[in-house]
C-alpha cells in the first residue's frame, strides 16, 4: 500500500547462500532492494553480514543460489565484473592516498584522460567538473585541492563515495559507515547518505547501531545464524522487535559456570582512565570474579585490555594490582602479574614460525632458570605438562604453532600464562573462530582460574557466552562504560539494547 | 601414492637443510681441481685467515637480522674504525687505548642505528645507510682519504692481526670464538630467544611483555662490537690504517648472512649458517682471485650468489624478515 513497495526492484537473491568447510555461515538468503530506498541489514557479528556484502561485491563466488539485476541472473567471478555492474561497495576501511588532493583520489585508478597531440595526460577541469557534481549530489561543500590527510574522517568517507557517484552505480553497500565517527560527523554522513536516495540507487546499509537504522531506513532485515530473520518496514520496527531477532542462537554451548563465593579482596582497579579511545574508564575485577566486557565493534572493548596490559600510551588514569599502583607498559605488566590473552592469536598472540613450548615459554621465560641460560629441561617438561592439561592436539612441545588449529593454537597462548602465576587474567575474544569443543575447554579453564582465586576479565562480542561465564557484565559503547548488568538477573535483550545504545529507548 | 609424497618431502627435507652446505663442498672440490695451490695447507690457512673478519662482521649482522632488522652501515664503519684506531695507535702508542676506542666508536655507531631504528622507527635500511655516510665522511675526512702506516707497531698489534697459535692464525682463533659465543648467545640463552622471538613476530612479542626496543638494541650493539674487531683485525693484517678497506664488507656480509638462512632448516638467519656463508663467499673470492678472474667479475658472481641464496630462501617459503 505504500509507495515503496511500488518502486522499481533493482537486485534481489534467491537462496543465496555460502559454504566454508561445510559450514554454511550464508543459507538461503531471499532479499531485495529497490530504487531509491535504504535497506539496512543488522545482526550480530558472525550473522553473515559480512559474507553477503562480499558475495555481491565479487570477492565469494556464492555456494548456491543466484543474484537477480535489473531481471538478469549475475554470476560475477571478481570484484570488478561486480564494480561493472553497478554494485559498489563504500568499505568500512578507508583507503585513500593521504598526500593525495580529493579531487585526485576520487579518481585513482579511474582517472580521466585527455588527448594533447599524440599523448593522452590527466584532464583535471573535466574531473574537476565531475568530482563538483558528486559532491553537489551529496549535498557537501569541499575544496577540491585539499590534501585527504587534513580531512576529518567522516570527509574522508565522502571522498570514499565521490569515487562510487564518478563511476557506474546502481546499488551502493555502505559497511559500517559510520563507526569511529562522533556525534556531528555521523550525523553530516547520514544526511549524505540520505541524499543519495534521490538519485535512484539503491542502498544496503549495514550497521551496528540500531539508532541510525532506525533513522534512515525504508526497510530492515534482520541475518542471524547466516539466515534471512525476516524483513520489516521502518515503521513496523522497534529496538525491542529487531534485538529479538537477532538473540537466539541455535548451537550454543550449554556451559554455564558457578560464581565463586565468599572472596572479596580487589585484585585490580582502575580509576578514570582516558585514552585516544577511551573517556573515564573506571571499573574493578575481584578475587575469583569473572567480568565481562561486551559492547559492538568499535566501542572500546579491546583498547580497555590493551590500556590495561600497556600497549596503547594512556592519557591519564591509575591503576592498581593487588593493590599496588603499577605503570601499564607490557613488560611491567607481566612482572605485576597481568596476563593478556590478545584478540589475534595469529599477528598478536604466536610467533608462528616457532614451536609449542617456545611460544608457551615466551612470557615467563625468567622463571626457565636463574642465570640467563634457558633451562630446556624445564622448558620441555612444562610445555608437556600444559600440552596435557588443556588438552592441546599436537604433535608434542616441538611442533611448529602455525601447523596447528585456530583453537589449539589459542590453547598456547593460554598455556603460556598458565606456566606462570598471573593475578589478572584478561582473555580478549578467547573464542573467536575455535570449534565449539575447545570453546568449552577454554570456559572450563576460565572457571578453574576464578576458582583459584585470579581476577579475569572475558571481554567478548558474543553476549550468550559473556552471559553464561561471567559474573558481571560491563557493556561499552563510544569508549565508555555505558551499563552494568548482572548475567543471572538481566536478560539478553537487555544488554543488547544497552550495547547498540537504544538512546530513545524506542 | 602417500608413500611417493613422503618420499618427495623426505627429499626437499634434505635438500632444504643440507643443500647449501653440499654446494659449498662441491664448490671446495671444483676449486681444489681446477684451481693450483687452491688446496694447500698454506691457502687454506689463508682463506681462513681472510674470512674471519667476514665472519664476525657476518655473526654480528646475524643478531640484527635474527630480530628483524637490517644494518647497511657495516662496510663504512669498518673503515671509520679502522681510521680512528690507527690515529690513537699513532700518535698515543697506546695499544689498550686505541683498542678501547675502537670498540667504543663501533658501538656508539651501533648506539645510534639503534636509536634512529628502534626508537625513533626510522626504517632500517634508511636509517643504518645513512649513518654508513656519515661514517664515510668522517673516515674520509680525519686523512683526507690517505692511508695511515702504522711504524714501530707494539708486538701485541702485530699479532692480532698476523700472529699464530701453534699452527693456527690468530685471528682464527678470534673468528671461532666470536662464532662460537653467538652460537652460544643466540641458541641458548633468554637473550637469543628474545631476538628470534622479535624477529618471527614483533608484535606478539609486545604482547609477550618482552622489551622490543630495548633488545632491538641489543642486536645493533653487537653488530657495533663485531664491526670493531674486524676493524682492529683488518688494521692489523695491513698494518697501516686504510680508510677504503672494507668497503666490500656489505655485500660479502649480506651474502653470508642470506645464505645462513638457506641452512640447517632453520629459515632463519643463524650464526653457524653465517659462518658456511662466509666460508662460500671467501672461497669464491680466493679461488677466483688465484684463477686471475678480474675483479669486476667477482662482483658479478657475488651479485648473483645474493640473488639466488634470495631466490632460494623464497622459493623454499621461508619469509624472509627484513622489512623493505
Amino acid at each position: 500500500m505504500s509507495f515503496i513497495d511500488v518502486k522499481e526492484e533493482i537486485l534481489s537473491t534467491r537462496n543465496l547462500g555460502k559454504e566454508f568447510n561445510d559450514v554454511w555461515v550464508l543459507n538461503d538468503i531471499n532479499i531485495n532492494l529497490k530504487k531509491g530506498e535504504i535497506h539496512s541489514i543488522v545482526g550480530e557479528n558472525g550473522a553473515g553480514k559480512s559474507t553477503f556484502i562480499k558475495i555481491l561485491s565479487g570477492v565469494y563466488a556464492p555456494s548456491k543460489g543466484e543474484i537477480i539485476i535489473n531481471g538478469q541472473k549475475v554470476k560475477f567471478t571478481d570484484v570488478k565484473e561486480s564494480e561493472q555492474m553497478g554494485i559498489r561497495t563504500v568499505h568500512q576501511e578507508i583507503n585513500l592516498i593521504p598526500f593525495f588532493n580529493v579531487r585526485e583520489n576520487i579518481f585513482v585508478g579511474a582517472e580521466l584522460e585527455k588527448k594533447v597531440m599524440v599523448v593522452s595526460i590527466l584532464d583535471k577541469k573535466k574531473s574537476a567538473e565531475k568530482a563538483k557534481e558528486a559532491l553537489d549530489t551529496l549535498g557537501v561543500e569541499l575544496d577540491l585541492n585539499k590534501y585527504v590527510h587534513k580531512l576529518d574522517t567522516s570527509m574522508r568517507r565522502i571522498v570514499q563515495i565521490c569515487k562510487v557517484l564518478v563511476g557506474k552505480y546502481e546499488v551502493i553497500i555502505f559497511d559500517e559507515p559510520t563507526t569511529t565517527l562522533g556525534g556531528n560527523e555521523r550525523r553530516r554522513l547520514l544526511e549524505v547518505i540520505m541524499n543519495l536516495k534521490k538519485q535512484d540507487a539503491g542502498i544496503f546499509f549495514i550497521s551496528h547501531n540500531i539508532d541510525e537504522v532506525l533513522e534512515i531506513s525504508d526497510r530492515i532485515t534482520v541475518f542471524r545464524d547466516g539466515e534471512n530473520m525476516g524483513t520489516m518496514l521502518k515503521k513496523e520496527s522497534t529496538v525491542n522487535k529487531i534485538v529479538s531477532k537477532m538473540i537466539g542462537h541455535k548451537s550454543y554451548s550449554d556451559f554455564k559456570r558457578k560464581p565463586v563465593t565468599g572472596k572479596d579482596k580487589i585484585i585490580f582497579e582502575v580509576k578514570d582512565l582516558n585514552t585516544e579511545k577511551l573517556r573515564n574508564v573506571n571499573f574493578k575485577v575481584n578475587e575469583g570474579e569473572v567480568v565481562g566486557i561486551a559492547g559492538i565493534v568499535g566501542a572500546g572493548k579491546t583498547e580497555i585490555a590493551r590500556a590495561i596490559f600497556g600497549i596503547d600510551a594512556v592519557e591519564s588514569g591509575e591503576f592498581y594490582i593487588n593493590g599496588k599502583r603499577y605503570k601499564p607498559k607490557p613488560g611491567n605488566s607481566v612482572k605485576k602479574g597481568i596476563a593478556l590473552v590478545p584478540e589475534e592469536r595469529q599477528e598478536q598472540g604466536l610467533v608462528l614460525n616457532m614451536d609449542v613450548k617456545k611460544n608457551i615459554s615466551l612470557a615467563y621465560l625468567d622463571q626457565l632458570g636463574s642465570s640467563n641460560i634457558i633451562d630446556f629441561e624445564t622448558e620441555k617438561n612444562t610445555a608437556e605438562k600444559l600440552i596435557e592439561y588443556l588438552k592441546i592436539k599436537t604433535t608434542g612441545p616441538f611442533q611448529i604453532v602455525k601447523y596447528l588449529s585456530g583453537g589449539n593454537q589459542q590453547k598456547v597462548v593460554i598455556g603460556r600464562w598458565l606456566s606462570g602465576d598471573f593475578s589478572l587474567g584478561i582473555f580478549d575474544e578467547p573464542t573467536k573462530g575455535i570449534d565449539i569443543k575447545a570453546k568449552e575447554d577454554i570456559y572450563h579453564q576460565i572457571d578453574k582460574l576464578a576458582h583459584k582465586g585470579k581476577g579475569i576479565i572475558f571481554i567478548s562480542s558474543f553476549l550468550p557466552e559473556l552471559i553464561n561465564i561471567t559474573d558481571r557484565i560491563i557493556v561499552m559503547k563510544d569508549g565508555k562504560i555505558v551499563a552494568e548488568f548482572d548475567p543471572r538477573q538481566n536478560t539478553e535483550t537487555e544488554i543488547m539494547i544497552a550495547m547498540l545504545g537504544g538512546d530513545n529507548n524506542g | 601414492m602417500d608413500k611417493e609424497r613422503n618420499k618427495t618431502i623426505s627429499w626437499s627435507e634434505v635438500l632444504r637443510k643440507y643443500g647449501t652446505a653440499i654446494g659449498t663442498v662441491i664448490m671446495f672440490i671444483i676449486f681444489s681441481l681446477v684451481v693450483d695451490r687452491f688446496f694447500t695447507f698454506r691457502n687454506l690457512f689463508m682463506l681462513l685467515r681472510q674470512m674471519s673478519m667476514l665472519t664476525i662482521i657476518a655473526c654480528g649482522f646475524t643478531f640484527v637480522m635474527a630480530a628483524g632488522g637490517f644494518d647497511m652501515s657495516i662496510g663504512n664503519v669498518t673503515g671509520l674504525v679502522s681510521m680512528i684506531f690507527t690515529i690513537v695507535l699513532v700518535s698515543t702508542s697506546n695499544f689498550f687505548l686505541s683498542v678501547l676506542l675502537a670498540l667504543l666508536v663501533g658501538l656508539s655507531v651501533g648506539l645510534i642505528n639503534a636509536m634512529l631504528v628502534a626508537y625513533i622507527n626510522v626504517p632500517d635500511f634508511i636509517g643504518t645507510f645513512a649513518v654508513g655516510s656519515v661514517a664515510y665522511g668522517i673516515k674520509m675526512l680525519l686523512t683526507k682519504g690517505n692511508p695511515i702506516f702504522i711504524k714501530n707497531p707494539p708486538e701485541i698489534f702485530t699479532f692480532i692481526g698476523q700472529g699464530y697459535v701453534g699452527a693456527i692464525p690468530f685471528p682464527v682463533i678470534l673468528m671461532l670464538a666470536f662464532l662460537v659465543i653467538s652460537i652460544f648467545i643466540l641458541h641458548k640463552t633468554k637473550l637469543g630467544r628474545r631476538i628470534y622471538a622479535i624477529g618471527g613476530n614483533t608484535v606478539a612479542s609486545v604482547y609477550a611483555g618482552i622489551n622490543v626496543k630495548w633488545y632491538r638494541m641489543i642486536t645493533f650493539l653487537v653488530s657495533g662490537l663485531s664491526v670493531s674487531l674486524a676493524a682492529i683485525i683488518m688494521t692489523s693484517r695491513l698494518n697501516s690504517g686504510q680508510p677504503l678497506a672494507g668497503e666490500n664488507f656489505l655485500l660479502d656480509v649480506i651474502a653470508a648472512v642470506f645464505l645462513s638462512t638457506t641452512m640447517f632448516g632453520e629459515g632463519e638467519p643463524n650464526a653457524m649458517g653465517s659462518f658456511v656463508g662466509a666460508l662460500i663467499i671467501s672461497m669464491l673470492n680466493n679461488g677466483l682471485t688465484m684463477l686471475n678472474v678480474p675483479y669486476y667479475f667477482q662482483y658479478i658472481t657475488k651479485g648473483m650468489v645474493v640473488i639466488a641464496a634470495v631466490m632460494l630462501a623464497v622459493v623454499m617459503g621461508q619469509k624472509l624478515r627484513v622489512k623493505f
